[in-house]
């Protein structure tokens, strides 16, 4: 679906996705890792306010990586 | 170490006054052995129901499968960590009763249990439809955790397998078998012109009753270790896992090891089997490049040539699959790996969710979205309408007449990755 929509509707996409070595393997190009796979986008065992920021921090992140200009597959691991 | 299985053939079970086998056919006093099992608070009722080869039966939601099975001479007792102490297990002499199958069931999680047939096309697909099977229902306490019921299932299933064995121990075996391999520095001085060659036994390790266990201990809080092979034949690694039915390792998978006994049987001939590294497959990335490091590590200090790797599940596990090969390969290590795929209901989709250059020796154990059409049995063991809930079934799978279309994955082993099934794939 990531590569589809770039591909076809030509808007960018930021994957968020635990396991990083599939979204290589698939093809996408914005990558952002993902917490574990019940929970990519928080740590809920952290409690509910660092689970919130976990979150913020991980959409935050895509958000930049969204804007950020690429040339090859990229991970934003920060 | 020296392991000897004393194999007493069970070729039918029947109720009867006295729990006991005679002449092939095992007798189990209802009353007494849900007595035996039913000192857990947590259940509110506990059934027994039998299922035979052959019979029109069909048994779901299936939990755990378990082969009978007590030991009778050396330390410790089988399920070690359960049943007896998280003691080393592996050496004296087991009571193993073939061809009997303690099967739990039971509506643990919304999704992801498994159905054994025991007649028609559904039972080419399992091994258990060859088995004499005493099938374990309970009603568990209202309200009840669900990680709390699923414990208390898997504990009653080992306990009443144990039980069995045990009301057996005096039996006179049909079969001896005897399992033996020394020191790795022993077998490597009387070997040393054979390849060396570690198994990873890959289990899923993710917990919401995603679950292995090794003495006792969930292995997603231990890094990679070795055993002896014997110490899995007597129970040193027990499922807990309520996942996907066709590639989960059930206890009795674990028990009957098809990698290891064919390991084991070219031992001393052509290969020099060195040992066993359970590899949890995490939920986590780090988790995942923790465990296939020590995995590889450990493959190279124990100085193997080879690694023959097995999955378990399908999806996230193809990348800690990946990892494994790619380390041992850059290592000099060389890999086969052991896997099924999910390839589409038309076999045409990539067959697994990862890929690496290094993976270059493949054994498929077959696809699980292969479409299977099951007829309807005259008995069903557990809660029929289950079937919508299990991976690979949906609300339309069961018809108005009983019968079922469902993919291959929601017969329980029918994709086992150990190869401890009928089916494969061939290159076309």
């Amino acid at each position: 679906m990531v590569r589809e929509i770039e591909a076809t509707a030509g808007i960018p996409v930021v994957q968020i996705a635990t396991i990083v070595p599939i979204m290589l393997t698939v093809g996408a190009n914005r990558m952002v890792p993902g917490v574990a796979i019940p929970h990519p986008v928080g740590d809920p065992a952290e409690g509910p306010e660092a689970d919130k920021a976990v979150r913020r921090e991980i959409l935050e992140r895509a958000f930049k990586a969204i804007q950020t200009k690429i040339t090859e597959q990229t991970i934003f691991k920060s | 170490m020296r392991l000897e299985l004393r194999n007493v053939f069970v070729k039918d079970v029947q109720w009867g006054e006295k729990t006991e086998i005679s002449g092939g056919v095992l007798r189990i006093n209802r009353d007494e052995t849900i007595a035996a099992v039913s000192n857990d608070q947590r259940f509110v009722e506990i059934n027994l129901d039998l299922a035979k080869p052959g019979e029109s039966a069909r048994i779901i939601p299936v939990k755990d499968v378990i082969e009978p099975r007590c030991k009778v001479e050396g330390p410790g007792d089988v399920f070690p960590g359960f049943m007896g102490d998280p003691c080393t297990v592996g050496e004296g002499a087991t009571l193993v009763l073939k061809g009997c199958a303690i099967v739990t069931c039971g509506p643990i999680v919304a999704f992801q249990e498994g159905l054994i047939d025991m007649s028609g096309p559904g039972s080419r697909y399992n091994p258990f439809s060859e088995t004499n099977n005493v099938v374990l229902t309970v009603v568990p306490q209202e309200d009840i955790e669900k990680h709390a019921y699923e414990e208390a299932l898997r504990i009653a299933g080992l306990r009443l397998a144990w039980y069995l064995a045990d009301k057996c121990r005096d039996a006179e075996p049909n079969v001896k078998k005897v399992y033996e391999k020394g020191s790795i520095p022993e077998e490597n001085a009387k070997y040393p012109e054979l390849p060396k060659i570690a198994y990873f036994c890959m289990s899923i390790a993710q917990g919401l009753l995603h679950d292995t266990f090794l003495y006792g201990t969930d292995i997603k809080h231990v890094v990679p270790t070795v055993i002896h092979p014997n110490e899995k034949m007597d129970g040193a690694m027990v499922s807990g896992n309520c996942v996907s039915a066709c590639d989960k390792n059930t206890t009795y998978h674990h028990l009957n090891d098809p990698v290891i006994m064919e390991l084991y049987s070219r031992h001393g001939k052509d290969l020099n089997f060195l040992g066993v590294i359970p590899a949890p497959e995490d939920t986590r990335l780090s988790g995942k490049e923790r465990s296939t490091s020590f995995c590889a590590n450990l493959a190279k200090m124990l100085g193997a040539d080879g690694v023959v790797i097995s999955e378990e599940g399908y999806g996230n596990p193809d990348t800690d699959l990946c990892m494994n090969a790619k380390k041992c390969e850059d290592l000099g290590i060389r890999t086969v790996v052991i896997s099924d795929e999910a390839a589409g209901t038309d076999g045409k989709s990539q067959g697994l969710a990862d890929a690496t250059p290094e993976m270059t020796a493949f054994v498929s154990t077959g696809n699980v979205n292969e479409m299977v059409e099951l007829p309807a049995m005259k008995k069903v063991i557990g809660y029929p309408e289950a079937i919508s809930n299990l991976s690979g079934g949906a609300e339309e799978s069961l018809k108005p007449d009983g019968s079922l279309f469902v993919e291959l994955q929601a017969i329980i082993g029918s994709t086992n990755e150990l190869g401890f099934s009928r089916i494969g794939a061939r290159w076309i």
